[in-house]
């Protein structure tokens, strides 16, 4: 959906430098954030009431977890577009991410170049 | 002249090169690079600060900001001269520092080519003269350019500085 | 945070900011469970997702030894974690994070200062995986695997209208190529084989496992992932549906007749398969619901209580901020006590502007209150160095902290943490006594240090003390005037004042230089410090029983009430904390001694006087003492009597620093912009009386 209007996304990651790189990251290509969330439970709360075009959701985080954040948020918004932000060695918990309608992945650590090639196709 | 201060500051980077605010203090004619200016105000209060080299004379507050200001005839070593409504306070700032030079009277602004600037002389005497880094050609005319870092960050100036813990 | 004003790129400065932070906390939990002997499971995950956090973010920042380390440390406590391992050597875990953290510390510390981060991890990453190791060993567990119940059979997939016969389907083959570096390449095929499901009626593919094997990332690499799939779909479609894979490099797709003889095989395998499993009924269709992996740590924990709502600011922004509530209560005097209106009948304008001073004394307290941070950081800092000390000095010790809570302006709090770890780490080496003697002396074998902060009026006190052996005064009035640091006989000088000798640069008694304290190098640097911040240090003690060191120390460096007094057409501000008392002199009470030094007697007692106009070098008229007033004031050990031509008032005052450009005289703090716009410089009490 092309629209006048930048594409509004919530970060998800319960480390600041996290978030920072990644909002860098999106704002420089024309994205919006519109949110950050440190924890799952958060990124459920804020997803109701920002209603953003993208999520991103990073896995390990205290109180609840990217992959209950994900079916949080699905069950809220069936099309909800979801990036899980995984470290290696969590293909299992990615695996079941895919399973639960999570729309794509992306590996840490990670480059400005693989951020966008994930988001351009959102 | 505060116009013609500002049109030349709001000018870009690369056109200030050989651009000087001239000023005089007693017969000589200085200038100093546009770039390093940021205002020029009247002469006002000072406040002495106790256990300062002689040209410092002080602290002024520019708008909330406490700026220390230099006499540049003292730091010339000549003459000191009575303030009046003409002396000026050029303010500069160099790396971070602020300074107000306290000047006779400000002149004007004017290009001056590089093909127009020849080094100092080595053999003129003056106490000053470690100061000019240059010496420019205006019509007829001579002004001797200041080199600013050394005006403000001479070797001497740091010693005097560095105040030794007193022991007790 | 850099406090010379260079600037560094934003994202180190998280990055560093968030390390340090986490390394803190990493160090307290650690030192916590091993003084319990116990991790708990919120420990343990706490300790994992600091040790994955600073793992992928040192990753991003390319300090790949940082990184290195963090992830060995991580494999550690996923192991605890997912074996629920109870045989755990508790001292050796924790030396080797506290390992851990010392070593990161110190790569940040190094980043801080512009250097390169060029440790090397190997040993301590080596002794990590080796200890990880010991513990498998120890514990004799198989990691439980998991994941072989939660696995969807893709491998099997055939859809369920296969039942209902064939239409005109269309087999296709894809083989995909991914870009390099996109990472877990067997989970991206996955995803494909997951999307394609909705309208692939079979699918079979190579490499077959991509679920359980990492091999499948070697060749999916080398050779593509290779997909043969039947779907009614159009071929544009399915061409559209495939080319939007995420970072695809390579897509070759062709339409079939039949499928290549290696997935033709895996076809055959299937179908045997599939006629077992149907009549084992083995249910293909029903996902396996165990998904709820982490079900225990959503359930009880939305731990409100403990997460509290922060933000972090940069501190440039409440500087400006601070100054700026300056500049509004200057102003506000500049409007109310207006020479303008002096003899007018105001009443409604007075009732107004007691209103605006109310509010801007409000703002004032809040903006301030905001700079203000609790010294418990700073204390729990503390625990690392007597868990440290202790065990190499063989002493027991408890640490007891008292006040934590209380807070300091932000700029304070980071110049008290050395000085307090210099005193600590001194009473611990050279206070404590060892078990048998405080046993030989009836103490209880266990050494006490006690660090208490509180408020008391506009300052506050900082107070170390331990239950050691006591400072010995005979010995320290020895060592003083053996360096020619006193000059009054013993008997003259009071307590404070001989131990404060210890606090002088070149002083020491110790006998023989320890690792920790060196030969009394810390006292001075210790009283510089805090001199630096406009504090004080008083030592007591009592031989025998203990020494207790108390810092004072002002709320605020930024606004203080001030007592405005003119010296020649010059105005001088003392800070109220400093002042005693003020009067008016009568001739006869100033006394001279041979030296020239003058003195006034009062209520018996002699001060010294300093005629500011003297000290300063300023014209003026008032040199008779009895044309001027005397400020008696004090600082930490002194108390003498300023001269000054008069006193103007009392008045809050907004401290600015001099300019960097001018090295302030001693007996200058700083200045101030009154109210009429002139400059008043800030009297620095000690910096005269030391004169």
């Amino acid at each position: 959906m092309e629209g006048l209007f930048l594409k509004k996304v919530l970060i998800t990651d319960d480390a600041a430098f996290m978030r920072f790189s990644l909002k860098t990251m999106l704002e420089r290509n024309g994205f919006e954030i519109v949110g950050e969330a440190e924890n799952g439970a958060i990124a459920a709360e804020k997803y109701k009431i920002l209603k953003p075009d993208i999520v991103t959701l990073d896995i390990t985080m205290p109180v609840m977890d990217g992959l209950q954040a994900l079916k949080q948020i699905k069950a809220i918004d069936k099309s909800a577009k979801v990036i899980m932000i995984s470290a290696m060695g969590q293909e299992g918990i990615v695996r079941e991410a895919i399973i639960s309608g999570a729309t794509g992945f992306i590996v840490k650590p990670f480059k400005e170049e693989t951020i966008l090639k994930v988001f351009e196709k959102l | 002249m505060a116009e013609i201060l500002d049109e030349t500051i709001e000018a870009s980077e690369d056109t200030q090169k050989g651009k000087f605010l001239t000023f005089s203090i007693g017969k000589e004619a200085y200038g100093i690079e546009i770039k390093f200016v940021t205002e020029i105000i009247g002469i006002q209060e000072i406040t002495e600060v106790p256990e300062l080299p002689d040209y410092v004379k002080g602290i002024i507050n520019l708008r909330g900001k406490i700026i220390p200001v230099i006499d540049v005839r003292l730091r010339f070593r000549k003459e000191l001269k009575q303030y009046n409504d003409r002396t000026c306070i050029v303010v500069i700032n160099i790396k971070e520092t602020t300074v107000g030079l306290i000047v006779d009277n400000v002149a004007e602004v004017i290009n001056i080519d590089d093909s127009n600037i020849v080094p100092p002389p080595q053999i003129k005497a003056g106490f000053h003269n470690r100061y000019v880094r240059g010496i420019g050609k205006v019509g007829n005319e001579v002004k001797l350019l200041l080199d600013c870092d050394k005006l403000l960050n001479d070797e001497e100036l740091d010693s005097l500085n560095t105040i030794e813990d007193i022991k007790y | 945070m850099p406090e010379d004003g260079v600037v560094r790129e934003p994202m180190l400065e998280i990055y560093l900011f968030e390390a340090t932070q986490l390394m803190e906390q990493l160090e307290e939990i650690s030192i916590e469970c091993e003084k319990n002997r116990k991790i708990s499971t919120e420990a343990i995950n706490e300790i994992f997702r600091i040790m994955h956090t600073i793992k992928s973010s040192s990753a991003m920042m390319m300090f790949n030894n940082i990184a290195v380390l963090a992830h060995s440390l991580e494999d550690l406590f996923y192991f605890i974690r997912e074996s629920k391992a109870i045989n755990i050597d508790f001292e050796k875990l924790f030396d080797l994070v506290l390992l851990g953290i010392d070593f990161i510390k110190g790569e940040v510390s190094k980043i801080e200062n512009d250097c390169d981060a060029d440790g090397l991890s190997e040993p301590l990453v080596l002794k990590s995986s080796n200890l990880l190791q010991d513990m498998k060993k120890a514990n004799g567990v198989i990691i439980k695997d998991d994941c072989q119940a939660k696995k969807e059979d893709t491998k099997y997939y055939i859809s369920s209208y296969e039942k209902l016969g064939s239409e005109i389907k269309q087999k296709y083959l894809a083989r995909i190529f991914y870009e390099d570096g996109c990472e877990m390449e067997n989970v991206r095929a996955y995803t494909v084989v997951h999307n394609l499901k909705e309208i692939a009626s079979e699918m079979y593919h190579i490499p077959e496992d991509i679920i359980e094997s990492d091999d499948s990332v070697e060749t999916i690499r080398r050779d593509g992932f290779l997909i043969g799939f039947s779907t009614l779909t159009s071929k544009e479609k399915v061409e559209e549906q495939l080319n939007e894979i995420v970072f695809l490099k390579e897509l070759e797709l062709k339409q079939v007749e039949e499928y290549p003889l290696e997935l033709k095989v895996l076809k055959a395998k299937i179908e045997i398969n599939l006629e077992k499993a149907i009549s084992e009924e083995s249910v293909f269709e029903k996902r396996s619901d165990k998904l709820d992996i982490n079900k225990e740590e959503v359930a009880n924990i939305i731990k409100s209580g403990k997460q509290q709502s922060i933000i972090s600011v940069n501190i440039s922004k409440l500087d400006m901020l601070l100054d700026l509530v300056g500049e509004i209560v200057i102003s506000e005097a500049m409007v109310t006590k207006n020479p303008d209106l002096e003899g007018m009948t105001l009443d409604n304008f007075n009732k107004a502007s007691r209103q605006l001073r109310k509010l801007t004394n409000e703002l004032q307290d809040v903006v301030m209150s905001i700079r203000m941070v609790p010294v418990s950081m700073t204390f729990h800092k503390m625990n690392r160095i007597v868990r440290d000390m202790s065990k190499k000095l063989n002493k027991e010790v408890e640490l007891v902290i008292i006040g934590e809570d209380t807070e300091v302006d932000k700029n304070i709090i980071d110049h008290i943490s050395d000085p307090l770890m210099h005193l600590v780490r001194n009473s611990l080496d050279h206070g404590l006594e060892d078990k048998e003697e405080r046993i030989a002396a009836s103490k209880p074998p266990m050494g006490k240090i006690t660090l208490e902060a509180k408020n008391a009026g506009g300052d506050v006190f900082i107070i170390v003390s331990d239950d050691g052996r006591g400072l010995d005064r005979g010995k320290i009035y020895e060592k003083a005037k053996l360096q020619g640091l006193v000059t009054k006989p013993e008997g003259e000088l009071t307590d404070k004042e001989i131990f404060s000798c210890i606090l002088l640069p070149g002083f020491s008694t110790n006998e023989s230089v320890t690792e920790f304290s060196g030969r009394g190098v810390g006292m001075d640097v210790v009283k510089k410090n805090i001199d630096s911040i406009g504090g004080a240090i008083s030592i007591e003690s009592l031989m025998g029983r203990g020494s207790t060191i108390s810092i004072k120390i002002p709320l605020t460096l930024a606004i203080i009430d001030g007592l405005e007094v003119a010296v020649g057409t010059s105005k001088y501000t003392i800070p109220i904390t400093s002042i005693r008392e003020s009067f008016k002199p009568k001739e006869n009470d100033v006394i001279a001694d041979s030296e020239g030094n003058e003195m006034i007697m009062i209520r018996g007692q002699a001060y010294a006087i300093h005629r500011l106009h003297r000290i300063f070098n300023i014209d003026t008229e008032v040199t008779s003492s009895n044309k001027g007033i005397m400020v008696m004031v004090e600082d930490n050990t002194k108390v003498a009597c300023l001269f000054v031509d008069s006193l103007i008032g009392e008045q809050q005052v907004v401290v600015k620093a001099l300019p960097t450009y001018i090295k302030k005289a001693k007996g200058i703090a700083g200045c101030t912009i009154l109210g009429d716009g002139n400059i008043s410089l800030i009297i620095d009490v000690s910096g005269i009386l030391d004169r």
